[in-house]
């Protein structure tokens, strides 16, 4: 019976996969360089505008640099002092100065103040605009980006969904690329505060050399308590973040539980426990308060510091000449650039190996490839299929040595309606998820009027299949959108008609905008039962060859179950279908029953048949086809 | 609004001492600020005489540094403690508060809405105290202090640089205003993205089965785009407000060179004096410059106390009032006379009359469509909805007599949702009372048919159950809070549908095991289960508030009613009569 050559000669198996990973914790310890070099790669195309805003920020951080200039050099050395041939640099500003007083003839202060003026503003419009080409570039490159990963995503086969959390998967299209913005904007941040930060030092290195060298002392010091600043509070910032969590999931879930804590009279036990969370939180949340204080005030004294430094130095050399006033004043002006960078270094390294981390993941996620094997060359289908199914020595597991389906063989003809029925974990579920081709199975065949599924493109195959699973999915929109799901054949007339032959006509009518009513994803504004003749609607407006239908277990009321049941059988009128079915009444309505257990087609024929055989669908008949696990099944049968 | 803000007095009221020490301490730092400049000055000024004698100008900025650390650090600390101290106290507050609210709340609140007003709204005002004192703090200060010794270093100069800095705070105002209005957007539509992905993926079968991945990415890419379009402007705003606000500041930069350089130039003002004023500026300014987004903290953190209050302000729906002459043991006789009752806000009473005698010991089935009022009357036996007076009596005496908590340890429901909480089974089935031993709680997991399962897992009693544990299926969940009333052992035990995940084999089978288990108890049950309820004394039947039929399962049978038709349809199926009936259109 089994046929394993021909499916391992295509190479068709996918190899086994490890899903755990895709779950795993992914920590970046150390700079990526790798990663940051990929992550460029949606960059790529903006990157003309990042040379823009590269040549602006030079520019607005050479005009920043001036505005001292103006300030110290220009006006107390040049106007104030009237000190011109002294050695300090001054970068052209005092030609400037000279320039502006000879072409409009205003007093030299006036001048002055003119030159700062346009400096100033020069420098405003060029650095607005450097961070918004910066800034654009890198939201478009992530948007992008997210476009992608969710493209990805979107054609993942169910045998990834089986395996990894759907919270998991989101948080790498939501909070992972923010963190990634964070990245590059972190990066970008650092680039506006050390392209001045090293234009200033080449003008103070100019100035005097020795002072320069003095000030920069500071910077190893500062730079170590930086470190241990963000050392001691990224442990103390991750208990803090932890006992947030808590706290509120304490709290979450004494709400979600109000009524079993009232009827248990745990209400005091509660808030005792609460209390101790909360207690726990403000001590830790004091904690790390108490050192960020420590540390912002200790760098605010830094700068402080290093004026008394610069005072105490010109002390010294102004008495050898060696600086002028105005060359003091300009290192004063210079301190907050000099030491404003390695704050701001600081902060930026947390996010940075975050960002890492994030970067992996969403990189991981990309290049997760595991998919559905589709034919080099897709066989073409008629216009309209008759819908036979046959299903020939079909065997299949989702896990090796775990076998779901076993030799499963039989024939549907088309127009025939067929229930499956059986235990919990019998096959049930999978037998239909292979007819839509929602896995690879290379052991055994299935025929669609005699074409091999496997030579069948998934998207023709599927267009042609309508299935209604258990959990009705609503697509955001409005109901006439869900009906038409963007079909351009299906109008609204058709659509009408499609919901008036399955009874949804008349609830629907009574929305309040009718068919134009928007519903929200999960249709949290209809009911269950409605919502699955919503799905019938669906399907039967797209008037596919085949229908596929899980029935629902939950139950309902006895009249929305009559109206279901009879939409069902307009549904399946003159159609191929396969019902997983759960209910007496749908059973007792199919031409012929299958019933599965342990993966083995056990009993098939009709209704009267099987009750007749006293077999295994006897059994499940007077347990009212319940959910029963295979097991309990075989202590009872 | 302000009315909110100063009700939050009461909360502050306990560390008023504190937080006042804290203020003067900040007006401290300030002086000690100020001091720094002023040595600058000095420094400069001996230089520039030629005099180089620094040692007193380098002494005294390094002290006022010193100074300025310590009373600094220790005002932030002070103000920022009180803070969080205050958010401690609102919270404990609002989870008192919580705890005695009733359903009534829960149809106007959700989870969500409180979760936010837990952690964003009491984030918000405890943010208020630690930084909005600081920052109103800051500006009254920096302008006193900052004012104070600019005018007494040169007051014309001083008064001439003051009217550009109302721009800085119009400007600062309003652009803090654009940017919440922006980053709101933002916040919006992050979670639209999330929601959006979230949903889809959850959906991805039905997606992928109907073939539409490319429409799903085509609309994921709008709102996507959304997000984008919304975070570049939130960022445009940011950096022209970097721009924006130096560029205003920059003018009475000018009026100093201009004017006091002019002075300077007089020889009027020493360069010394001009340079300081540069840092002065700078110190006065920064107020201005956050003025407006302090105004802003202000209104968000009014709304949100606004907000808090709203909810501590809210009656508990079910007053506890013990008369205190009701019994300690209950034998479970209810009585229910001519009880009606309204939802608030309800135009329709969902209980119309009820009359109905329950003696210890029966075994009582309540049947009806969704909505008929099942829940509704089995909540007001144990005041999760409080019955109108003289309505419901358990033992002869009114069940609003009764203390709550003796009153629901005398009659154990279990609801219709199966909630359990994510900690160990062993905790979720002795919820009422921890101290109860494995004992206890094999036999009440036997009862409810749970053992079985509890052993396969490795960790039985202790294995965690929810969302950072196993996953229960619904028949599994139901069962396990079943147990957690069983346990109990309570004179009246009552279950609101919670069979309807179990298959019949089962509840048949845990059904016969609690009618020996509770003989000579009394058990009210809910069901849609023509086969649960065959199990009961006597069958009622509710439909539109209104008890329409009454009796024992062959009564029943034999009246010819609802009862009888709802057996038939279980037992043989639908026929096309049935159909017709709902009115489904042909």
């Amino acid at each position: 019976m089994k046929n394993q050559s021909a499916g391992a000669a295509e190479g068709k198996s996918v190899p086994r996969r490890d899903h755990a990973m895709f779950d795993a914790e992914l920590s970046a310890k150390a700079l990526n360089v790798q990663l940051l070099r990929r992550l460029l790669q949606w960059i790529r195309p903006y990157r003309l505008t990042v040379l823009v805003s590269s040549v602006l920020i030079l520019i607005a951080s050479a005009l920043q640099v001036m505005l001292p200039v103006v300030t110290s050099i220009v006006i107390i050395d040049h106007l104030f002092i009237g000190n011109t041939d002294h050695a300090t640099p001054d970068m052209g500003m005092v030609d400037a100065t000279d320039w502006i007083i000879a072409t409009t003839g205003f007093p030299p202060l006036i001048a002055a103040c003119v030159l700062y003026a346009v400096l100033h503003v020069a420098w405003a419009v060029t650095s607005h605009l450097h961070r918004l080409t910066l800034i654009s570039a890198v939201i478009k490159g992530l948007r992008d980006l997210r476009l992608d990963l969710f493209r990805h995503l979107e054609t993942r086969p169910s045998s990834f969904y089986d395996r990894v959390a759907v919270g998991r998967i989101m948080t790498r299209v939501t909070n992972d690329i923010e963190a990634l913005y964070e990245l590059l904007r972190g990066i970008g941040t650092l680039i506006g505060e050390f392209v001045p930060f090293f234009v200033a030092l080449v003008i103070m290195l100019a100035v005097d050399v020795e002072l320069t060298i003095i000030l920069l002392i500071a910077l190893p010091i500062m730079g170590g308590a930086t470190m241990y600043f963000r050392r001691v509070t990224g442990q103390l910032f991750r208990l803090v973040r932890q006992s947030v969590s808590t706290l509120n999931q304490n709290l979450q879930e004494n709400l979600a539980g109000l009524q079993v804590v009232q009827l248990s009279d745990r209400q005091d036990r509660n808030l005792a426990q609460y209390t101790r969370i909360n207690e726990g939180n403000r001590s830790l949340e004091i904690r790390s308060m108490n050192i960020e204080t420590l540390y912002g005030a200790f760098t605010d004294s830094m700068a402080s510091i290093a004026l008394g430094v610069i005072i105490w130095y010109a002390g010294g050399s102004m008495v050898q000449d060696q600086i002028s006033l105005g060359g003091i004043i300009l290192f004063t002006r210079f301190i907050d650039m000099l030491f404003h960078p390695v704050v701001v270094l600081g902060e930026q390294t947390n996010i940075l190996f975050r960002a890492m981390a994030s970067g992996e993941r969403i990189f991981q996620a990309l290049d997760w490839d595991e998919r559905i094997h589709e034919p080099d060359q897709p066989a073409a289908l008629p216009p309209r299929l008759h819908g036979s199914v046959e299903f020939k020595h079909l065997d299949f597991a989702y896990t090796p040595d775990i076998p779901v389906l076993r030799d499963v063989s039989f024939t549907i003809n088309p127009g025939e309606k067929l229930a499956i029925v059986g235990p919990t974990g019998s096959g049930k579920s999978t037998l239909i998820r292979l007819l839509g081709r929602f896995y690879d199975f290379d052991d055994g065949q299935i025929f669609l009027d005699g074409i091999d599924l496997n030579r069948i493109h998934t998207h023709d195959l599927r267009s042609r299949i309508g299935v209604v699973l258990q959990d009705f999915h609503i697509f955001s929109g409005t109901i006439y959108e869900n009906i038409a799901l963007g079909n351009s054949s299906i109008d609204r007339d058709r659509a009408i008609a499609a919901a008036r032959t399955v009874n949804a006509h008349e609830f629907i009518s009574r929305l309040p905008s009718g068919y134009d009513t928007v519903l929200s994803e999960r249709g949290q504004n209809l009911s269950q039962g409605q919502r699955q003749l919503l799905a019938f609607a669906r399907v039967l407006a797209a008037d596919p060859e085949i229908l596929i239908l899980d029935e629902a277990t939950a139950s309902i009321d006895t009249e929305t179950e009559l109206l279901i049941q009879d939409a069902l059988r307009k549904l399946t009128h003159g159609r191929t279908s396969i019902l997983i079915a759960h209910r007496l009444q749908t059973i007792q309505e199919a031409d012929r029953v299958l019933v599965l257990h342990h993966g083995r087609v056990k009993e098939l024929g009709t209704h009267e048949e099987l009750i007749a055989l006293r077999g295994l669908y006897y059994t499940l008949h007077t347990l009212q086809f319940q959910d029963v696990s295979d097991e309990e099944l075989d202590s009872l049968a | 609004m302000l009315r909110s803000l100063i009700r939050l007095r009461t909360f502050a009221a306990p560390y008023l001492t504190t937080l006042l020490l804290g203020v003067l301490a900040f007006l401290g730092a300030r002086v000690l600020e100020a001091l720094v400049p002023l040595f600058l000055a000095r420094g400069i000024d001996s230089l520039a005489s030629g005099s180089y004698d620094v040692l007193l100008p380098v002494l005294g900025i390094t002290a006022a540094v010193a100074g300025r650390f310590v009373v600094v650090s220790y005002a932030r600390i002070t103000v920022r403690k009180v803070g969080q101290n205050i958010g401690f106290d609102l919270r404990q507050r609002l989870y008192a508060q919580l705890q005695l609210q009733g359903s009534e709340f829960f149809n106007t609140y959700t989870i969500g809405d409180m979760m936010t007003r837990a952690v964003a709204d009491i984030g918000l005002v405890q943010r208020l105290v630690s930084m909005g004192t600081i920052l109103l703090v800051i500006l009254v200060f920096a302008a006193i202090v900052g004012f104070s010794f600019m005018m007494a270093l040169e007051p014309t100069l001083t008064l001439l640089i003051l009217p550009p800095l109302p721009f800085v705070f119009i400007y600062a105002w309003y652009a803090s205003r654009k940017m919440g209005v922006a980053s709101r957007d933002v916040q919006d539509r992050l979670s639209d993205l999330g929601t959006h992905v979230q949903e889809n993926l959850s959906g991805i079968r039905t997606i992928q089965a109907m073939v539409q991945e490319e429409n799903e990415v085509r609309r994921f890419g709008a709102t996507n785009q959304g997000y984008a379009d919304a975070f570049y402007e939130q960022a445009r705003i940011n950096s022209a407000m970097g721009a924006w606000m130096p560029t205003l500041t920059a003018i009475s930069s000018l009026i100093i060179i201009g004017y006091g350089g002019s002075l300077v130039l007089a020889g009027t003002m020493s360069v010394g004096v001009f340079t300081a004023f540069f840092f002065y500026l700078a110190m006065v300014v920064q107020p201005f410059r956050v003025a407006g987004f302090m105004v802003n903290l202000f209104q968000r953190a009014a709304v949100a106390a606004e907000r808090l209050f709203e909810v501590f302000d809210l009656a508990p729906e079910i007053v506890d009032r013990p008369s205190g002459n009701t019994p300690r043991q209950i034998t479970g006789k209810i009585d229910i006379r001519d009880l009606s009752y309204r939802y608030p806000r309800s135009a329709e009473p969902a209980l119309r009359d009820i009359t109905l005698h329950i003696e210890p010991g029966e075994i009582i089935a309540i049947m009806g469509r969704v909505g008929a009022g099942k829940t509704t009357l089995l909540k007001t036996i144990v005041r999760l909805l409080d019955p109108p007076p003289g309505t419901v009596l358990i033992d002869g005496h009114d069940a609003r007599e009764y203390p709550l908590s003796q009153l629901r340890s005398q009659i154990a429901m279990v609801p219709q949702d199966p909630f359990l909480f994510a900690e160990a089974i062993r905790s979720n089935v002795t919820y009422d009372d921890p101290a109860r031993d494995a004992d206890q709680v094999w036999l009440a997991a036997e009862a409810a048919d749970l053992k079985q399962t509890i052993e396969d897992f490795p960790a039985r009693l202790e294995t965690i159950v929810g969302e950072r544990g196993v996953t229960l299926s619904g028949g599994q969940k139901q069962r396990a809070t079943l147990a957690r009333g069983l346990i109990r052992n309570a004179p009246v035990l009552i279950l609101d549908d919670c069979f309807s995940s179990v298959d019949t084999e089962t509840e048949e089978h845990i059904l016969s095991q609690l009618k020996h288990l509770r003989h000579g108890q009394t058990t009210l049950l809910v069901s849609h289960r023509v086969s649960t309820a065959r199990h009961a004394d006597r069958i009622v039947i509710i439909d539109d508030g209104r008890i329409v039929e009454i009796g024992s399962h062959a009564d029943l049978l034999d009246s010819g009613g609802y009862y009888r038709e709802l057996e038939r349809i279980q037992r043989e199926g639908a026929t096309e009569s049935d159909y017709a009936s709902v009115g489904a259109p042909g």
